[in-house]
């Protein structure tokens, strides 16, 4: 599904990743771990061309096509789909409104007519209650004055209602309590299916423990410097990542 | 232009020191091709300079002891320059100075120190959109230079003191300092003016033009504590190289006319002023500030503030103008002015303005025009504080604010008594507050 | 995100700017006493009118062009403007729409302003005005059943003139400003609308103004008495041909609000803005103003997306206690198109109230000033004022201004003032893009999102249109 292959890029004249090579099969799920400032989240947006974000190197194909020539919005059509770790605010926009025009988009992208409104408001009202988003969320603005929570939790929705063939998840468990951890694991779970594929991209263990991936690997100097099963997680868990950078120098 | 300044000028011209002269003698030439500015002058919209127009004797030079005047000055252990008048006081004022600081008066200046003068005065200052600043020029014969030199760290703050006491006729002087602080110095200056209450009208025109280069950290504060019958007109321009800061703080107790400029002029990328000030007119009193930031370069910051509190029959103006030139993009800047009326016959006219020719800036302002807030004030009564204290105390509240952002702990300490009593005759109203 | 891709995004079509071809009698450029009488004798006023003209026109000439606004253009000869122009066909005046020449039917059809009653939009009556004069008024008599008037000004000077003595100038007087003054002069056509006391309009009153004839000027005059108790909702929409020069529109409104009496008046302003080098284009320099008496309210909503040049201050006086004004803007600019626009606020009364919120979109090269006032009289016990204005920018070669003037001389008024200014950023529009949204689109919506509480106060239909109207003004700004 997802093919990369010795991927470069730099963003601000820096280079990030620094020959990156990944392949994820249809209905996989992956998970991509690193210390701080290793690329993890450059990763994500240079699968979704962020402007600015320059490629230097190297191919990124997607269900047989070359992305890197595409622009955001196509990526998207095709179905990349990119939770972010700090979802941007946009007053006055409401999330409704924004919902209905990107799923409309996507629809048309496939072949599909528009949804008829009261078809839309089933389906967002399934999916806030799978998020456990109170349906006010619909109404305010694009993120506006939510909590960090909310907005990790907005971002799995409107996964939810664009159905993509890949979800790149940029740390989407950080800053997140228990509780709202296991709301966004059971909504991956449950979104997981033989075609769709998702890239986890996280910090911790911790939602390891709530989503099992099928492999783990780390990322350290732009480079993915291992690949294992879950048991990876684990022992990263327990060392650290010092000891693998250590070893990758 | 009408001749009601002509003794001033026709005094500066044959006493100004000879390299000044030409300074004076183009000042003039301007001031007197002006108009004076009047109610459709958009600048002067809301302040008319009619009190202005009076025949002004020349500020002579009076000997007198500072307790006499019933004045006192901050304990603030400074470098202490002080005029009466218009005339430096030797035995006021205290000579030492550290290293790396040079302090001249222009009438002193030797001909190396006023070919360096020169170099920088009347630079910083744009004349033709300040009409006073033309009269300055003109009516200058003495004037203080205060050099930092580069790298300089000033442990004590420079203290210029400008008093203004009796005379037997309505009189005028003219204050004047430059400021040029070298890269990486910094240093802290307290231009402070006070009056003697006086009935007969002094008019002071001043200005001060600061230079703050490429690093430096330039602290200043600018007290105007004539009251009364004690006019001003004036201000302060100053300019900032990369990476300077300037902290200015501005404060006026209001006396029949005050006008104040504050020009900050954005020159270097980096560069970022706080600007903060206070303003309490009553009784009759009229007090305007204009101030300017002028973003002409990228990458700066600024951060304003201005509380006014209006009582009697006074009244206020504020303007407060941020300009983003073209390309000085990611500018920062902030203004926020807050006002109290306190009395049926107060009056408050603000302009918080922003004029932007660049997009990737972030810019606000807000302005508020209110009484005393209604449920504090009860709140302050149903624990048993009586209406008048609670009515100081809020006051002081209101401005406390700004003056807290005061850096200097022995002028902050000057101040708080000060400004406290100001919201009460009664000593005792404030005692919580000083 | 590109300049190229929001250029492309902003740049589409005036959609009004066609020239309908209709055979018109246009005086010839000029003015002097003798055109203010030819265009009274035109109209067969009564003498009052006449001198009521001539004293303005008078007044006019010792007057000067103000120039404290921000925006620079030409210096206006005012004797190269034809002060009068009217279709041919009108020349006997229709007596119904079925006299109204086909051509001039067309026009409006094409604008989306079907005339026919039979076709037009449920519950709107409209009144048309083509170059100087109104060409139909629609639904005349089933307004006149619930005793509204709702007829040309013209026809009002002989069927009302009492009540236009006694109000026409009452609120905007003709020394009021240069352009006023000029209107009181010249003004060939406009609306009158009169509701009685009590009664509630039982339809959405509307106007459109479309100027056709070349190098002519455009001076309607509008005046709306509201009784006693009263309410009454009004939008107006203005459209122009696309035409190399400068064409001048210079409007009076005069609102009366009696007590207990609301107004409600939207503009949807679209007079053709010039091309993207700023050739062409109206100079739309207009006086509104409405005087609230007790617990009145005038509620002021304009969406000005046109005009290469707009000075425009919808202004509320407002009189009587507890009266209320709003005024909720949004301007729009693109390419070189100028705005100073804003409003003023003037608290007499008790406790009388007043909500400003503005939006300000400038793009391309343009240039958006708010200018405000907000005065709170010693009288004005207890008032409130709230403000909030806001400005958009979209690329670097734009500029947004604001100049609020502030004046309180009453201490238990209370007045509130924020402005912000901020740009459409990268981040947003990578967020929207992400989920699959263009460019355009992205813009658009943001844009909207920005105007929406000043939208969410403009009749259902006029809201969905004047969005529309936005995304076609922004077209070529995005980059």
């Amino acid at each position: 599904m997802l093919k990369i292959e010795n991927l470069h890029a730099s963003v601000e004249g820096k280079d990030i990743l620094k020959g990156l090579t990944l392949t994820v099969g249809a209905g996989e799920v992956h998970a991509i771990m690193g210390p701080n400032g290793s690329g993890k989240s450059t990763l994500g947006h240079v699968l979704a061309g962020r402007p600015g974000y320059t490629v230097t190197a190297g191919t990124v194909e997607f269900l047989g096509q070359n992305v890197l020539e595409m622009e955001t919005e196509e990526r998207a059509h095709l179905g990349i789909f990119l939770a972010f770790q700090y979802p941007v605010e946009i007053p006055g926009v409401s999330n409704m409104e924004f919902l209905k025009a990107s799923v409309d988009t996507m629809r048309e992208q496939r072949g599909l007519t528009p949804l008829d409104a009261v078809s839309f408001m089933k389906q967002a009202r399934e999916a806030c209650a799978a998020v456990d988003l109170e349906l006010d969320f619909l109404k305010r603005g694009v993120n506006e004055g939510f909590s960090g929570g909310e907005k990790k939790r907005n971002e799995l929705m409107q996964m939810m209602l664009l159905e993509p063939r890949l979800a790149v998840m940029d740390e989407t468990d950080s800053g997140l309590d228990i509780d709202a951890l296991q709301v966004v694991a059971q909504g991956v779970n449950t979104m997981r299916a033989a075609d769709r594929s998702f890239i986890l991209v996280t910090h911790y263990q911790r939602l390891l423990e709530y989503i099992e991936p099928d492999f783990v690997h780390v990322l350290a100097g732009g480079r993915i410097v291992r690949s294992g099963d879950k048991s990876l997680a684990l022992e990263l868990e327990e060392k650290g990542y010092a000891w693998l950078e250590d070893e990758v120098a | 232009m009408p001749n009601f300044m002509e003794l001033a000028l026709d005094y500066a011209q044959s006493n100004a020191p000879v390299w000044l002269q030409p300074t004076v003698s183009e000042g003039r030439q301007l001031w007197e091709k002006q108009a004076l500015p009047t109610r459709k002058t958009e600048a002067w919209k809301y302040t008319g300079v009619h009190n202005l127009r009076q025949p002004y004797a020349v500020g002579e030079s009076t000997a007198v002891a500072l307790k006499d005047l019933s004045l006192s000055l901050p304990d603030l252990d400074a470098h202490r320059v002080v005029f009466i008048n218009g005339h430096y006081r030797a035995e006021l004022s205290s000579d030492e100075l550290p290293q790396g600081v040079e302090l001249v008066r222009f009438a002193q200046a030797t001909a190396e120190q006023s070919a360096e003068i020169a170099k920088y005065l009347g630079t910083i200052v744009s004349k033709h959109d300040h009409v006073f600043a033309s009269l300055n020029d003109a009516s200058l014969t003495d004037g203080v230079f205060l050099s930092v030199a580069p790298g300089v760290v000033v442990d004590k703050p420079i203290q210029l003191v400008w008093i203004t006491a009796s005379q037997t006729a309505a009189f005028t002087t003219t204050q004047r300092l430059l400021v040029v602080a070298g890269a990486n110095s910094s240093a802290t200056v307290v231009e402070h003016f006070a009056g003697v209450r006086g009935e007969q009208a002094a008019f002071t025109n001043g200005m001060t033009e600061l230079l703050v280069q490429a690093g430096a950290t330039l602290e200043h504060y600018r007290l105007h504590l004539e009251e009364g019958a004690a006019m001003h007109v004036g201000g302060v321009h100053a300019r900032l190289l990369a990476n300077a800061t300037l902290n200015s703080f501005h404060l006026a107790l209001g006396s029949v006319l005050k006008r104040i400029d504050v020009v900050v002029d954005f020159q270097g990328a980096g560069a970022h002023c706080e600007l903060n000030g206070v303003y309490l007119p009553r009784g009759e009193e009229h007090i305007d500030y204009h101030t300017c930031l002028e973003h002409a370069v990228p990458h700066c910051t600024s951060s304003e503030t201005f509380r006014g509190i209006v009582g009697d029959s006074a009244s206020a103006v504020f303007n407060g103008r941020i300009h983003i030139h073209r390309d000085a993009q990611k500018t920062r800047a902030e203004l926020s002015n807050k006002n109290l009326l306190t009395s049926t016959r107060a009056e408050v006219n603000t302009k918080p303005e922003l004029e932007i020719y660049a997009d990737d800036v972030l810019c606000a302002h807000g302005a508020t025009v209110a009484q005393l807030d209604e449920t504090a004030l009860h709140y302050l009564r149903t624990r048993g504080v009586s209406k008048a204290e609670a009515e100081v105390m809020l006051n002081f509240g209101f401005i406390n604010e700004v003056v807290d952002g005061v850096r200097l702990d022995t002028l902050r300490a000057y101040l708080r008594p000060l400004l406290a009593h100001r919201f009460s005759r009664d000593p005792h109203l404030a005692r919580h507050l000083a | 995100m590109s300049q190229e891709t929001i250029d492309k995004a902003i740049d589409k079509e005036y959609a009004a700017g066609f020239v309908s071809d209709i055979e018109s009698e246009t005086l010839p450029p000029g003015l002097d006493e003798d055109v203010v009488r030819f265009i009274s004798a035109k109209k067969g006023e009564p003498e009052w009118m006449l001198e009521w003209r001539l004293e303005a026109y008078r007044t006019w000439r010792e007057m000067e062009e103000p120039e404290w606004a921000h925006v620079h253009y030409p210096e206006i000869d005012f004797e190269e403007v034809s002060y009068y122009s009217s279709p041919k066909s009108m020349e006997d005046g229709p007596k119904s729409l079925d006299e109204v020449d086909p051509e001039l039917l067309a026009t409006y059809e094409k604008l989306g302003i079907p005339l026919h009653e039979q076709e037009m939009l449920a519950g709107v009556a409209v009144d048309a005005v083509f170059d100087s004069v109104s060409v139909a008024t629609t639904f005349r008599s089933k307004l006149a059943e619930a005793g509204v008037i709702f007829c040309p000004i013209s026809e009002a000077v002989h069927e009302y003139p009492e009540l236009i003595k006694k109000y026409m100038g009452s609120v905007v007087p003709r020394r009021d400003n240069y352009y006023a003054a000029l209107n009181s002069a010249v003004f060939s056509d406009g609306s009158f609308v009169f509701i009685p006391k009590g009664v509630r309009c039982p339809m959405e009153l509307s106007t459109y103004f479309r100027i056709n004839e070349a190098k002519t000027g455009q001076f309607e005059r509008t005046l709306i008495i509201a009784e006693e108790g009263s309410h009454v909702s009004y939008l107006e929409g203005c459209t122009a041909p696309m035409r190399d020069e400068n064409q001048l529109h210079a409007a009076v409104v005069e609102l009366v609000a009696m007590d207990d009496a609301e107004i409600k008046y939207s503009t949807v302003q679209n007079w053709y803005p010039g091309d993207a080098e700023g050739r062409g284009g109206i100079y739309n320099f207009v006086t509104k103003r409405g005087v609230a008496h007790r617990n009145a309210k005038i509620s002021w909503t304009q969406v000005e997306t046109g005009s290469a040049v707009t000075w425009k201050y919808p202004s509320c006086i407002l009189r009587g206690d507890n009266s209320v004004g709003e005024f909720y803007s949004v301007a729009l600019t693109n390419n070189l198109q100028q705005a100073d626009t804003g409003t003023k606020m003037i608290h007499l009364g008790k406790n009388t109230r007043s909500t400003i919120i503005s939006k300000g979109i400038s793009a391309g090269k343009s240039s958006n000033a708010y200018r405000g006032l907000v005065r709170m009289s010693p009288k004005a016990q207890g008032a409130r004022n709230y403000t909030q204005c806001d400005s958009l920018l979209i690329g670097d070669r734009c500029a947004a201004h604001t100049f609020p003037y502030i004046e309180s001389r009453n201490p238990s008024a209370v007045i509130e003032h924020e402005a912000t200014t901020s740009k459409v950023s990268d981040d947003q529009l990578y967020l929207c893009q992400q989920r699959g949204l263009d460019a355009e689109k992205a813009v658009s919506m943001i844009v909207n999102g920005f105007c929406k509480e000043v939208f969410k106060e403009l009749p259902m239909e006029f809201a969905v249109e004047a969005g529309k109207l936005l995304e076609v003004s922004l077209e070529g700004s995005v980059g």
